[in-house]
């Protein structure tokens, strides 16, 4: 069976076997060439997501200041203090748990949480030190090995307004908004606006997030940086916003309006800024900058009073009769009256007999502007009788009613204006009878403190209606210098001027003579219009629309307290006191501001 | 007088060199990294002990040149004799170093005994050939021979080392095919072998290469039971692994050899095919070029397991990309091809059998070591000669290529007949 090895034989054999080796290394040389030459860019791909992580560095958010500079939110360092378990010595868990004010069991647990994610990386085991407990635990840090912290920032209220509904809050990015902005830089984990200006300003004020790539070993330590920071970017700081908002002003709004239901909104009819914005309940935003619990989460979504719910810009509220210089203006453009026709008020409008369509007063013979100052129900019934209602829509709309404003609210209702359509949809073989209420601001009406005080600014500027914005001024991210942005001009609405000024005039006069004579600003003419709203929750609304100065105003306010009576007892008193506050820079009155400070919603009603 | 380095192979020398140069290199990236402050002390020392092992190495391999061929032909039995002896030492005396009971240590030296004692066998083994007298029956030569294999291979089995014992069961076609056995015979052998490593990988390949190499073999041998063995072996081998992979091995082990055929399937991607996917990643991610000297993310993540050791081949193909991996296929192809050309220049059945013997044992290592660093064979934890870091198996495939060098030097020594004829 084996052979002679003579020298024939093996050196036979030493070919053969020769070119065994060459096959074999040549089988071997071609899996090389296939992982190497062939398929590298797959392996690349799964070699660089192994070992290269990107750090966030952190971009500081902007500045929000109020219209004079006074600043609204900043930032104030947060600190966390990270544990790597692997090196965490366990007998110092007593000093630890003692310096960080934990319990030991709670430590203990923190820890084990931590050494199940990763035993080799830091890993937060407490949010939100304050600084003099971090300080305490940076003295002892050198023998703490394993313990160490990182500063973060969080959102800073130092001012004594408190704008909830304006600013809105900056929390951990949800999960739906995570999947759809993943594209734009955003991770797990990062921090982003939930409302009000920092959600609809998020871009600016979030500035560019930079990465440091470093490379990490397979047990994820950080261990050099990848291709020399090749493909570092630097991160680039929020850009500051200067609102239109007046500190002052919204602070004494804010405090008129304790204990009561409502929203007040204050703008300059000369271009539609927001001078202030309350809605309330409010709510807290330093809360946010902590954690909420579920409890306290629902009775802010879904409580009875729904603080995160903007009163200013989502109740829909019907107007009663702030609605009627609206309508007169209508009525006068439309041509359905004269400024000197007169209309017989006998306590009610004849149709229906007199007992659906109530006035307050027997005000006898009255011509529009007269009708408007003493607030006749009965003269507005007939306007509504003679206007169609589509020319009601028309001119309503114009007025912004009934449509969203493009403005840096986010939450935001669109009203509701009816026309034939709708009445034909909700109200088929609807009648005469049916829209007449609309003469007063009743009915299958829906409109925002919003729009109300813009349709009130509109009337203050003789007819130029401006868009409503909280943005005065943005920065510009190289240079800092704050920029005004891009903004629509004013439109003017079409109704005469001349019909316009007849209503502005009658708006005067209510605040000489009328339901609001003793609700100006001393030494200040103005024009204002009460009403007084019925709604589904209990005693009326009390609702105040008023723009000052009169020639050249420079503030339009509507302000609603609900279930609070008569416009002239509530919503009156604090426009009267807002618009004092902005034009002179003080209030007065203390007896007034006394008065109202007692005074409160009624409660609502409890659900059986 | 002619200089008595004049028969010295220098080619064997260089490529000597190169491959543990490279090695050293590689090795080099591993402990000195730019990551190296996150290594263990013990660890970061690796490069400085195996700079030390090739020193003592060079100065063996002086002194293997010096020694006269007598001496290797006297004492071939005895060292066999003392490597067998050294593999029960272990295995009473011996420490446990992951999971392999295979260590001795002498005062501060720590030597993996079972590495020795393929030198001890390739000698045994080259002098059972030597000594082999026309009337010893084949198959009684090819009897002993199995058995002298066996017994260190058996030995090593036990020491829980059934890397290094593969080796010892590769050499035997080897020598066997050194000895002259027919090739069909040999074939026989090694056709199962295929047949089972078919079946891991697609069985139904496994069944049709037991069918076509049934053919093949009758065709060849012109014999109709020739064909009917080679199929009955082959398809047995195939039975016999089938069986093992799905009724008798626990479910770990059959992950470990079934994880390269797809290792980063979820079932084996967090156990033994994570070696597999970060050394794919590590080999291919390197390219043409790699990534550059202790520039390797793979390498210097120590995302490659074992990668001073084992692994060092992927080390090489990260950072050197294919051209440093496939210089060092190329160095390993021109050496083993030199090394079968110096046996049969000797002409002497002892010299030509140590350097069969050294071939082969490099051959199975490399195979095995590459093709489990590229994941075309199972994780198999065996060096790659002269690259892995680990100074007994430097030694030992050191000494063999010394000794190869020392007898193809004093060939003229080596009597036409045999020492003992």
């Amino acid at each position: 069976m084996i052979g002679d090895s003579g020298s024939d034989n093996s050196s036979a054999r030493g070919r053969v076997f020769s070119v065994a080796i060459v096959v074999i290394f040549a089988v071997l040389m071609g899996r090389l060439v296939q992982l190497q030459l062939i398929d590298t860019s797959e392996y690349t791909g799964e070699s660089r997501t192994n070992a290269m992580r990107e750090t966030r560095v952190l971009a500081a958010r902007g500045t929000i200041m109020d219209r004079n500079g006074v600043v609204l939110v900043d930032n104030e360092p947060a600190y966390s203090v990270l544990l790597t378990p692997r090196y965490f010595d366990r007998d110092n868990l007593t000093r630890l748990a003692e310096l960080i004010a934990l319990e030991q069991e709670d430590l203990q647990q923190r820890i084990d949480g931590a050494a199940k994610w990763s035993q080799y990386l830091p890993s937060p085991i407490l949010h939100r030190v304050p600084f003099d407990r971090l300080a305490r635990l940076l003295e002892q840090l050198d023998t703490l090995p394993g313990v160490s912290y990182e500063a973060t920032q969080k959102r800073r209220y130092p001012s004594r307004v408190r704008a909830a509904h304006i600013l809105g809050y900056v929390r951990e990015i949800a999960d739906r908004d995570l999947a759809k902005l993943r594209d734009d830089g955003y991770r797990a984990g990062d921090m982003m606006g939930q409302r009000g200006i920092e959600r609809v300003r998020e871009t600016a004020l979030r500035g560019n997030m930079g990465s440091t790539f470093r490379l990490r070993n397979v047990h994820g330590q950080d261990v050099s940086s990848f291709r020399d920071g090749a493909d570092d970017v630097a991160s680039v700081g929020g850009r500051a916003l200067r609102l239109t908002i007046d500190a002052n002003l919204q602070a004494l709004a804010e405090s008129l309006f304790v204990g009561k239901r409502g929203a007040a909104v204050a703008l300059d009819p000369a271009s539609g800024e927001i001078l202030a914005l309350v809605s309330m309940p409010d709510f807290d935003l330093g809360e946010f900058t902590r954690q909420i619990g579920s409890e306290r989460w629902a009775a802010l979504n879904t409580g009875a009073n729904k603080p995160l719910f903007n009163r200013a810009t989502q109740s829909m509220l019907m107007p009663g009769s702030t609605w009627k210089p609206m309508i007169a203006m209508i009525a006068l453009q439309a041509g359905v009256i004269s400024p000197t026709e007169q209309f017989y008020c006998p306590g009610y409008h004849p149709v229906g007999g007199g007992r659906i369509f109530r006035c307050m007063h027997v005000h006898g013979n009255v011509n529009v502007s007269m009708a408007v100052q003493e607030s006749c129900n009965t003269f507005f019934f007939e306007m509504m009788r003679r206007i169609d209602v589509n020319t009601f829509a028309r001119y309503t709309r114009e007025f912004g009613f009934g449509t969203r404003i493009e403005t840096d609210l986010t939450e935001e209702e669109t009203g509701q204006i009816p026309d034939s359509t709708y009445l034909n949809r909700t109200e088929p073989g609807w009648r005469v009878g049916t829209v007449m209420s609309l003469g007063v601001g009743q009915g299958p009406l829906g409109v925002t403190p919003l729009q109300l005080a813009r349709y009130t600014a509109a009337i203050g500027s003789r007819g130029m209606l401006y868009t409503p914005h909280l943005v005065q001024q943005i920065a510009d991210p190289v240079t800092g210098v704050l920029e005004s942005p891009e903004r629509p001009d004013g439109v003017r609405v079409s109704i005469d001027p001349g019909n316009v000024d007849l209503v502005r005039v009658a708006m005067r006069r209510v605040m000489e003579l009328g339901t609001g004579r003793w609700l100006g600003v001393p030494g200040i003419d103005s024009g204002g219009k009460t009403g007084t709203a019925q709604n589904n929750r209990g005693e009326d609304d009390s609702v105040f629309i008023m723009f000052a100065p009169f020639d050249q105003p420079r503030i339009a306010l509507a302000v609603v307290v609900e279930n609070a009576g008569f416009g002239g007892t509530a919503a009156g008193p604090i426009a009267s006191l807002m618009a004092e506050q902005y034009l002179t820079g003080m209030v007065t009155r203390e007896y007034l501001v006394r008065q109202m400070l007692a005074l409160e919603s009624d409660p609502l009603p409890v659900a059986e | 007088m002619r200089s008595w380095y004049r028969n010295l192979d220098y080619p064997t020398i260089l490529l000597w060199m190169a491959l543990v140069g490279i090695g050293l290199v590689a090795i080099y990236s591993t402990t000195h990294g730019p990551a190296a402050e996150f290594l263990p002390v013990s660890v970061r020392s690796n490069f400085y002990r195996q700079a030390a092992w090739i020193g003592i190495c060079l100065t063996g391999m002086v002194l293997a040149l010096f020694l006269p061929v007598r001496f290797y032909q006297k004492a071939a039995y005895f060292i066999y004799a003392a490597s067998v002896l050294s593999l029960v030492a272990a295995l009473v005396f011996g420490r446990e170093i992951n999971g392999a009971k295979s260590w001795l240590f002498i005062g501060p030296v720590s030597l993996q005994v079972s590495e020795l004692a393929k030198v001890g066998t390739v000698l045994g083994i080259a002098q059972l050939a030597a000594g082999r007298r026309g009337t010893t029956s084949d198959l009684r030569f090819a009897a002993t021979m199995i058995a002298m294999v066996m017994l260190p291979g058996i030995l090593v089995v036990l020491q829980n080392d059934a890397g290094t014992a593969l080796v010892f069961v590769g050499l035997i076609p080897v020598l066997l095919f050194w000895s002259g056995v027919p090739y069909p015979i040999l074939l026989l052998l090694l056709a199962p072998a295929f047949a089972g490593y078919l079946s891991i990988v697609y069985l139904p390949a496994a069944i049709g290469f037991a069918i076509v190499f049934g053919l093949f073999l009758w065709w060849l041998t012109g014999d109709r039971r020739m064909g009917f063995l080679g199929v009955g072996l082959t398809a047995a081998t195939v039975g016999v692994v089938a069986t093992a992979l799905f009724r008798v091995l626990q479910p770990h082990q059959v992950a470990r050899i079934l994880s390269f055929t797809d290792p980063s399937a979820k079932e084996f991607r967090h156990g033994v095919g994570f070696h597999l996917v970060q050394s794919l990643a590590a080999i291919g991610s390197g390219g043409l070029f790699g990534k550059g000297f202790m520039q390797g993310t793979q390498t210097q993540g120590r995302y490659i397991p074992e990668q001073s050791t084992d692994f060092i081949f992927s080390v090489i193909g990260e950072e050197f990309g294919f051209l440093g991996a496939g210089l060092v296929i190329v160095l390993f192809a021109l050496l083993l091809v030199r090394l079968v050309h110096l046996g049969g220049e000797m002409k002497h059945p002892f010299g030509l059998m140590v350097a069969a013997g050294a071939v082969g044992i490099y051959l199975i290592h490399i195979i095995v070591n590459i093709g489990m660093a590229t994941a075309v064979l199972p994780v198999i934890g065996i060096p790659l000669p002269f690259l892995s870091y680990g100074g007994s198996a430097l030694l030992a495939h050191t000494a063999l290529l010394a000794i190869v060098l020392s007898l193809n030097m004093h060939r003229d020594d080596l009597s036409i007949y045999g020492f003992y004829r």
